[in-house]
Parts: C-alpha cells; structure tokens; sequence
C-alpha cells in the first residue's frame, strides 16, 4: 500500500469506526411485541431504584430467591440505581438498546418508551392480565394516545391525606376544627391566614397538571392527543392562586418551590397546610415532634377524585426472555407479594380485591392505623391524573414558570397556560 | 538584471531549510510512524469532538428526538428557537453574565496578584485563602451561598440586625438580584484560579523596569498601570477569553443557586441550562437542543475572533 493509501485508508477506518459508535448511540428497539415461547427459565435483569437498603434489600432477596425456587433455571439479576435523575438512565439505556428486562417506572416514562416502540404492549403479550388488577390502575397504564395499549403491570399506589398545623390555624384565627376539604374552603381560610398572619402561609405549593384534575380541569381531549387544561375551569383554578400571591398568601419563594422546600416549611412551622404522603406521619413524627403534636389530618383537598401515583413494572419489547419477564413481573404485582410490599413500604397495593384486606381496612384508633385506612379508602376514589403523556420534566417546568409568570403580573393567566398547552401539545406533535 | 539576481538568492534562502527538512525524512523513512504516534490524540478528537459536532450540527436540522431519529426540517429549529421566549432570556442572561463578569476576572486577579506576589510572610497564608474557592466542590460552593442567600439566611439577618432592611432581600427569588448573586459567586471562585495565573506573569517583568518607574517618581499606581498591566497584557487577552467563553457557559451557579429550576418564572435560565433541559431526559427534543448549542458556538466563536483581532490591533 503507498503512504497516500495507508493514510486514506487510516482516514476511512476512523471515520467507520465513529459511524459505527454513533450508530449505537442513536439505535433503537423496533417496537415490535415478540412472540413468547413459553418457557420460563434463562436469565432476566430486574431493574428499580433506591430500594436497595437496609428497609428492602432482604425483601427482594427473599422474592427473588422463592421465584428462582419455584422456578427452576431461571437467574434474576437485581440492580438497583439512585433515583436522582433517573430519567436520564433510562434514556440512556434506551438509547443504547440496553433497557434491563424489567423496569420498575411510572406512568409517564412508560409513555415515552412505549411510543419509541420499546417496551411491551401486555394487552398483546399477557391478555389475560388486565382481570388481576384494579380497573383504574390498568387503565392508567393504558395509553389511548398509543392506540390503546397496555405497557406496564400495575404495581404499588400511593396517596395521602391532608395534613395541617392547628396551632397556625389558631393563632391565625381560623377553627382548627373546621380543616378545609374543597379547593373553595382551601382558598378562603389561605386569604384569612393571609390577613391576619403575616408570617404565616397555608399553601407553598403551585399547582400541577394532577392537582388541576383535583379541581375538575379536563386535562387532555378523549383520544389523549391534546392537552386542553386552559380552558375556562383551568382559568379559574390558576386564578385563585393569583389572588391569593396578590394578598401575599402565597410567598415568592412558592413560585419556585419543589416540595422538599414545602415539607421543609410545614416542619418548621411556618406553613399550615402539607399534602402529604402515607408514610409524611412517621416522618412528622421523628423529625418535627412540635408539629405532630398539633397535627390536623384531613382528607386530600379535591373538589372532583383524589389524585394518585403508580408505579407500575414495564417489560423491554426486546427482552431475550420474554416469558420469564413476564412471569416475573406478574410475580411481583400479585397479590400476596403487593400486600406484602405494602405493609412494608406504607404504599397501597394495584392488585383486584388486596385493598380489602383487613390491614386496610380496620382501625385501631392509632394515629397511623387511621392514616392508613383513611388514605386506603381515598384510593378507591382515587385517579391517577396526571396524563402519561405530560412529560415528567420539560412540561411540569413549563406549567410552573408560566403559572410564575401570571402570578407576578408578567402576564395574564389565560395567556400563561395557553403557552403551557401550546408547548405541550408541540411536544406531543413532534413525538409523532 | 540585479533584481532577478536577488530574487534567485532569496529563492535559495527559502529553499534551504526545506530541503533540510526533507532529507532528515529521506534517511529516515519514518512511514507510519509518525501516524502511529498521532493515533491516540487523533482517534480523541476525533471521537470526543469531531464526531459530536458533526453530529450536532446534523441533528440541529432535523425534528430529532432522544428515541427517534427524526427528519430533516431545514431552519424549523432556528425558526422556533428564535419565537422561544425562554430562548430570548437565556439569550440575554448569558450574555449580561458575560459583560458583567469578563472585567471582573480581568482586572480584580490581577490586584489581588500584585497585591500578594512580594514574598512577604503573610502572602503565602493570602494566596492560600484566595485559592481555596477553585478547589471547592460546585456543589459546597452552592450550598454555602444557597444558605447564605437565603430569605432567612446568613446576609438577610445581618441586614435584620442592622435594621437595614424592612424585609428580606429577595437574593434567591428575584431574577435580576439571583442573577447577580450567580455572578458574583462565579468572581469569587475564580479570582484564586486567574491570580494564580497573574502571579505566574508577574514573575516574567523585569525588576528594573519597575526600578526605573521609581526613579522616574511613578509611585504604586502609576507603576501598575505603566509597567505590570503592559507587562501582562497578553495574559489579560488569554484571561479574558478564557473568562468569556467560561462565562457565557454558565451553568452550576444558576443552576444550585434556582435549585435546577432557573428561577422563578425561568427568569434566570441561561444557555447552557436550557440545552441541558431540551436535550436530556426521557423527552429529550436532541434536535431543537443541538440547535440551541450550534447556535451558541457560533457565538463563543465569533466572541472569540473578536478578542483576538482586538489583540493582534493591539500588538501591532
């Protein structure tokens, strides 16, 4: 070969090889549902995050080990990741073709995936799962915009009740026995708070597409391909919140407010109105004792359905195993093992006729008995509103900086979320 | 006549070191040697550079997203980007950060370095304290000053004690205070690192020049500005493109100091954070973000041409 050829042909060899790696970086499945064979042995891996702990190590162990028992010749591999940034991992991995066979991820990351044609559409692959779940929760794994189908089993809910400073109310001059339970009775006893208490705010949170569908805002159209929550209703809820920011009811810091700030807030005393969680108790109890001590507990503020949040365990379309993908993740959404995870992690179980057992629905007058049933009667009435397709990020920081927006007087709030939708439902157009 | 002959000898000249070069090749036939040395360093910048940029450039004409390659859509990004209000103010953002902070990282370390390049036995406990910054995690240099900043933070119940202020100085909430804030914490990390490199061209004047300003009556001033800023100069150019491109990339401080959501209303997102919100995540638009990004480098390029041609005006 002469110098010029070696040269050209080093050249070529580069540029091959970078082609070759970009190629990687922007492979992707093909969408397509494989036909399973039915057996359920090789090896899968199992991927969920921030479980891996002293509270849930030996719980998966065990899970995972009884699974292998039962099923001979089958290796799970359990990795478990930090969830900061978790949906950079998962882009990541979907982006490099390399999706762990089952994922642990809810309804939203779910959506993204099943669009790029990634994960498996269950109404095709295990038809006969939908009967084993709660209807509403199937159905939020449903995704109409993607034609109807179903691309994660259910796995655990949460939701919670309200949870108030009484102390705040009275000194405030509100009745701690008359706590707000309507976006109407939230909003007037915020303004009272907001007059007499300078100090002191009810609310420190700004709103969010499922706090809009707990005020009766129609979210999206019926096929699920447009958001509509700036209508006329949406309107309304967004300017409650600009009156009250008007009053000073709502402090500047709000607008730029995640929630951590918010629990920080109710822990120090200076806000009187926390949505919480099922386990914000424990949580109030150990780390705010002159909190807890005049803790109010009220039902989730909602004028329509309560909101809730799924989790739910998707299956990689292009899993080499996909019989024993399946078999496990229905292992793990079953009912004795939801239950069992419930207890465990104070969630609520996604698996038909579990939240009628007895942990959910006796109470023994304990404060953390009644939370419990309390909130497990509110997922019976629960929705899981946040639309799938509404982006966990992009969106919801949207949303946010345009609520901020209005709220200064930047601009009106009907032209603030009109610019939310219109970025939305871009992305959704774009997604095609 | 004379003329040809002294272009022929000039000719000879020029040819001389060539032929040189050229005979050093011949006895020793190096083939791809030299290419096998090159290797690692090409196959970097090739894969961690070139192919990235190419990359980006190609993706910037196409609807790309993170899962799907996308179509090509001609200037749509640019067009979009453009009517983006959230462009317009990271736009605006990065560039104040830059105007505001350049002269800062210029002129401010080079005081500090003159003020701390005599061997005295306290310079060295100086230069230690004003270095400790550079050496700081982001994340601790955020935390100090997210705390400091704070509503009920260090600065606030200073200004309380004092009576200074009715109310809370809204550091953190504010755009334009949030966004002074994020600067002046960018000067205090720095200033260590760019004295440092002063200190390093301080070191290169000469003593007499200094000794004939004294003898000529200048006192401190007037032998900084007549004998170390000129004696400095070209580290000034190279500070102050380091600085600028550094600046107009700003990202950990507004990012920590907004808590990643860049400010209130977005009020403070700058470049780099908006590229990193289109072109991360699950939902990531790589199309639009690799826009965004073409069109910054297109800046910092110009920026860069800009001071250049101003130093090689200046040297000439």
């Amino acid at each position: 070969m002469t110098p010029a050829g070696r040269r050209t042909a080093l050249i070529a060899g580069l540029a091959a090889g970078s082609l070759m790696l970009s190629a990687c970086v922007m492979g992707g499945g093909d969408g397509t549902t494989k036909k399973s064979d039915g057996k359920v042995s090789g090896k899968i891996t199992f991927q969920t995050w921030n479980l891996k702990n002293d509270k849930f190590t030996s719980y998966f162990k065990d899970l995972i080990a009884d699974f292998e028992k039962a099923h001979p010749g089958t290796d799970i591999r359990w990795v478990d990741q930090p969830a900061e940034g978790y949906q950079d991992k998962l882009s990541a991995d979907a982006a490099a073709g390399s999706l762990p066979d089952v994922v642990d991820m809810g309804p939203e990351s779910a959506y993204t995936l099943a669009k790029a044609g990634v994960l498996l559409d269950l109404n095709k692959a295990d038809p006969k799962a939908e009967g084993r779940y709660v209807d509403k929760a199937w159905k939020a794994m449903t995704f109409e915009g993607l034609g109807g189908g179903t691309y994660g089993y259910p796995w655990y809910l949460n939701t919670g009740p309200s949870f108030f400073n009484k102390a705040l109310f009275k000194k405030c001059g509100l009745n701690p026995g008359k706590l707000p339970a309507t976006y109407d009775e939230l909003f007037d006893q915020a303004e009272t708070m907001a007059e007499k208490c300078s100090d002191t705010m009810m609310i420190a949170r700004m709103p969010a597409i499922e706090t809009f569908g707990e005020y009766g805002v129609p979210l999206m159209d019926a096929g699920g391909k447009k958001f509509t929550y700036n209508n006329a209703k949406g309107v309304e809820y967004v300017e409650r919140f600009r009156k009250l920011y008007a009053k000073k009811g709502i402090g500047e810091e709000a607008l730029n407010n995640l929630q951590t700030k918010e629990v920080e807030e109710f822990k120090a005393g200076r806000l009187a109105y926390l949505p919480g969680s099922s386990y914000t108790l424990d949580d109030l109890k150990a780390t705010a004792p002159d909190v807890y001590k005049d803790l109010g507990i009220g039902p989730r503020i909602s004028d329509s359905a309560p909101n809730m949040y799924l989790e739910s365990l998707v299956v990689n379309a292009a899993t080499k195993n996909q019989s024993l993908a399946t078999a496990f993740a229905t292992y793990v959404t079953d009912s004795a093992h939801q239950l069992t995870f419930a207890k465990k992690a104070s969630v609520f179980p996604s698996s038909a006729g579990t939240l009628d057992d007895a942990y959910f629905t006796q109470d023994d007058k304990d404060p953390a008995t009644t939370v419990r049933r309390e909130s497990a009667d509110q997922v019976r009435k629960a929705v899981v509103w946040w639309p799938p397709a509404f982006s966990g990020s992009a969106d919801s920081n949207t949303l946010r900086e345009q609520i901020a927006q209005a709220l200064l007087g930047k601009k009106s709030v009907k032209a603030a979320l009109d610019a939310s939708v219109r970025y939305s439902n871009e992305r959704l157009k774009a997604d095609k | 006549m004379t003329l040809s002959v002294q272009r022929r000898t000039s000719l000879k000249r020029a040819a001389r070191p060539a032929r040189r070069a050229g005979s050093v090749l011949a006895t020793h036939r190096w083939g791809l040697t030299p290419w096998l040395f090159l290797l690692p360093g090409l196959t970097v910048i090739v894969l961690m550079v070139l192919v990235p940029f190419a990359n980006t450039l190609g993706l910037s004409f196409t609807d790309s997203t993170l899962l799907r390659q996308g179509e090509f859509v001609g200037w749509d990004n640019f067009r979009r980007m453009f009517a983006d209000e959230r462009f317009t103010t990271a736009l605006l953002n990065s560039t104040l950060y830059t105007v505001c902070v350049v002269p800062c990282m210029v002129v401010l370390p080079l005081v500090l370095a003159t003020l701390v390049s005599s061997a005295g036995r306290l310079t060295g406990f100086f230069r230690t304290t004003m270095y400790l910054p550079v050496v700081m995690s982001p994340v601790v240099v955020g935390l100090i000053w997210t705390t400091t900043l704070d509503k009920r933070g260090l600065v606030n119940a200073l200004f309380s004690t004092l009576d200074a202020v009715a109310e809370p100085v809204p550091f953190l909430t504010d755009r334009w205070l949030l966004l002074f804030s994020a600067m002046f914490v960018t000067v205090w990390t720095g200033l260590g690192y760019y004295m440092v490199i002063y200190l390093a061209a301080l070191a290169n004047i000469d003593q007499s020049l200094y000794d004939a300003a004294a003898m000529d009556g200048a006192g401190a001033v007037r032998s900084f500005l007549a004998v170390t800023v000129p004696g400095v100069r070209s580290t000034m150019t190279l500070i102050a493109v380091l600085s600028s491109v550094a600046a107009f990339r700003v990202f950990g401080e507004v990012y920590v100091l907004t808590g990643g959501t860049g400010g209130v209303g977005g009020g403070d997102l700058t470049m780099t954070m908006l590229i990193q919100r289109e072109g991360t995540g699950l939902q990531a638009r790589t199309g639009y973000a690799g826009a965004i990004s073409l069109v910054m480098f297109v800046i910092l390029g110009a920026l860069l041409l800009a001071q250049l041609a101003l130093q090689r005006k200046r040297s000439s």
